[in-house]
């Protein structure tokens, strides 16, 4: 081997040296100016109040209050409702919009485009935004609730699923074609064997998130804990609070664990 | 009876796939294409079921044109006329059966195939055909459980179900190793002969298509260059077709040499 043997010059180095430094530059600016601005803008004494604050609320969220437990259950029950109708209701709604928006299905770029387009304009709304729109709608409650999870549920599934779509093995529908089968029969026969059980997989998925968005949505009246959240926190019944607290963690932990081993099994 | 007549075609893109070929395959004929990769086997074999559409010409399948048909008449026009895929192209994640019996989706209505209600004599027919193959253990097996061989096999199998007149292979062979090559060759040949169907394969093996073929057609440039019996060809034939000496690259190997390697 030749000991001074040196690899042929990378192309454009002086040019990536340069955008790289430019990028390392303007990131360092960016995060000189936000944490200045937040050492500036912090109330230092509540510094001095933190210890007195916890020693005052954390014993007495441990020392959990168990009188409340039916009514915590009955309400945590009510989420998990909530949660599941939602999930339900737009992981059906999001396979027509899956197919608009997945460019191997749908051929013309601009319908493709705008169901793409819709999809993302659905993503952009806030989950408590809308929560407080159908509360005013169609009144406080669950269905306000199921109805909020439905539909921002349905512009992330919708998306995922036309990732999926897009990511098929075509050449299963050409063998379609070829042997004389219509349109409906190769989505039957070749497209819905590859996606349906990834679509499952993403609407579990999608479940166990909006177990967690189901427990605040009663902040603003759209049914489930949260409400509960809000009356207790504002009495100051810190026990109360523990008790809807651990009853949370424990049921988002275990439907968290049940889903990704059914997950799992899916794919 | 397949007939070319003149018959061109142009991609958008500008190349030239076929150039005026002018050809007649008859009933239960085995013929091989041999050439080499871009030499126009592939959009011949295409063109005889429409998965690409020739832009002059006339192309005749049991004398009836098909580059003007459309819709309905084109589906069953693909259902006389076979086809098998270099990558065998079976859903993977669904059984070997309900991939054979998918061979009958052309013959069967939209509501009933949606809800899997196949006409007992078709489940027959499919578990037949399997047993053509020697698949019928693995029936209920997922497909992707299956080797490459196994695959192709229950290709053919879905291919048969569809009871076709002719049927079209698109290098059959060509992600398989040698015994395996011979295998899915030996289940075609037996086919071609036992059901009269006329078989046209695209091969860039040599040895092979001496060994199965009844007439080779050999294709450069989109051009017919070469077309007779397989008893009028010999090693110089193959270096006018492939314009080059022949290579080991272009034989696949017999059973014996593979099998004692």
């Amino acid at each position: 081997m030749e000991k001074n043997f040196n690899l042929p010059p990378k192309p454009n180095r002086q040019k990536k040296i340069v955008r790289n430094s430019a990028i390392a530059l303007i990131l360092g600016v960016i995060y000189v100016w936000a944490f200045s601005g937040v050492i500036e803008k912090v109330d230092w004494r509540f510094f001095d109040r933190i210890g007195e604050n916890f020693d005052r609320v954390v014993p007495r969220l441990v020392d959990v209050d168990w009188s409340a437990t039916s009514k915590v259950l009955e309400l945590i029950l009510e989420t998990v409702f909530i949660a599941y109708a939602g999930t339900l209701i737009a992981a059906i709604l999001a396979i027509p919009f899956g197919f608009w928006a997945a460019g191997n299905m749908v051929k013309s770029p601009f319908w493709n485009t705008m169901g793409k387009w819709f999809l993302i304009l659905d993503r952009t709304f806030p989950e408590l935004i809308l929560a407080i729109l159908f509360v005013i709608t169609v009144g406080p409650g669950a269905f306000a609730g199921v109805l909020t999870i439905g539909l921002t549920a349905f512009g992330m599934l919708g998306k995922l699923y036309a990732e999926v779509i897009e990511s098929i093995d075509m050449k299963v529908v050409e063998a379609m074609e070829a042997n004389g089968a219509n349109k409906i029969q190769i989505l039957f026969y070749g497209i819905f064997p590859q996606v349906l059980p990834e679509f499952l997989s993403f609407a579990l998925y999608r479940f166990e998130i909006d177990i967690r968005a189901s427990t605040v949505l009663g902040i603003v009246g759209a049914g489930g804990i949260g409400t509960l959240i809000v009356i207790t926190a504002a009495n100051r019944d810190w026990e109360q609070l523990g008790l809807i607290i651990l009853a949370i963690v424990v049921v988002v932990m275990v439907i968290d664990y049940i889903s990704s081993k059914i997950r799992k099994r899916l794919v | 009876m397949i007939t070319f007549k003149d018959v061109s075609l142009v991609y958008p893109n500008g190349t030239q796939g076929l150039k005026n070929i002018n050809v007649k395959i008859n009933e239960g004929e085995f013929v091989v294409i041999v050439g080499l990769s871009g030499a126009g086997k592939s959009t011949f074999i295409r063109s005889i079921n429409r998965m690409v559409t020739p832009t002059n010409g006339e192309l005749l399948v049991d004398d009836e044109d098909i580059l003007k048909v459309e819709g309905k008449d084109l589906r069953k026009l693909r259902t006389k006329v076979g086809m098998i895929f270099q990558n065998y192209n079976l859903v993977n994640r669904s059984s070997v059966m309900k991939n054979v019996i998918s061979g009958r989706l052309g013959h069967t209505g939209t509501l009933r195939s949606i809800f899997n209600l196949y006409p007992k004599e078709d489940k027959i027919k499919a578990y037949d055909n399997l047993r053509r193959v020697n698949m019928e253990s693995k029936l209920y097996n997922r497909a992707d459980q299956l080797s490459g061989g196994q695959q192709q096999r229950v290709s053919i199998a879905r291919v048969l179900t569809q009871d076709p007149s002719i049927i079209l292979a698109d290098e059959p062979v060509a992600s398989l190793d040698p015994p395996t090559s011979h295998q899915v060759m030996t289940y075609l040949r037996k086919v071609n002969q036992e059901d009269n169907i006329t078989t046209i394969v695209n091969l860039h093996f040599i040895d092979m298509a001496m060994e199965y073929a009844d007439r080779i057609i050999g294709m450069r440039d989109g051009e017919i260059v070469f077309d007779g019996p397989v008893s009028e060809v010999e090693e110089k034939t193959f270096e006018q077709i492939y314009n080059r000496p022949i290579r080991e690259e272009d034989l696949r190997g017999s059973e014996e040499d593979a099998s004692t390697k």
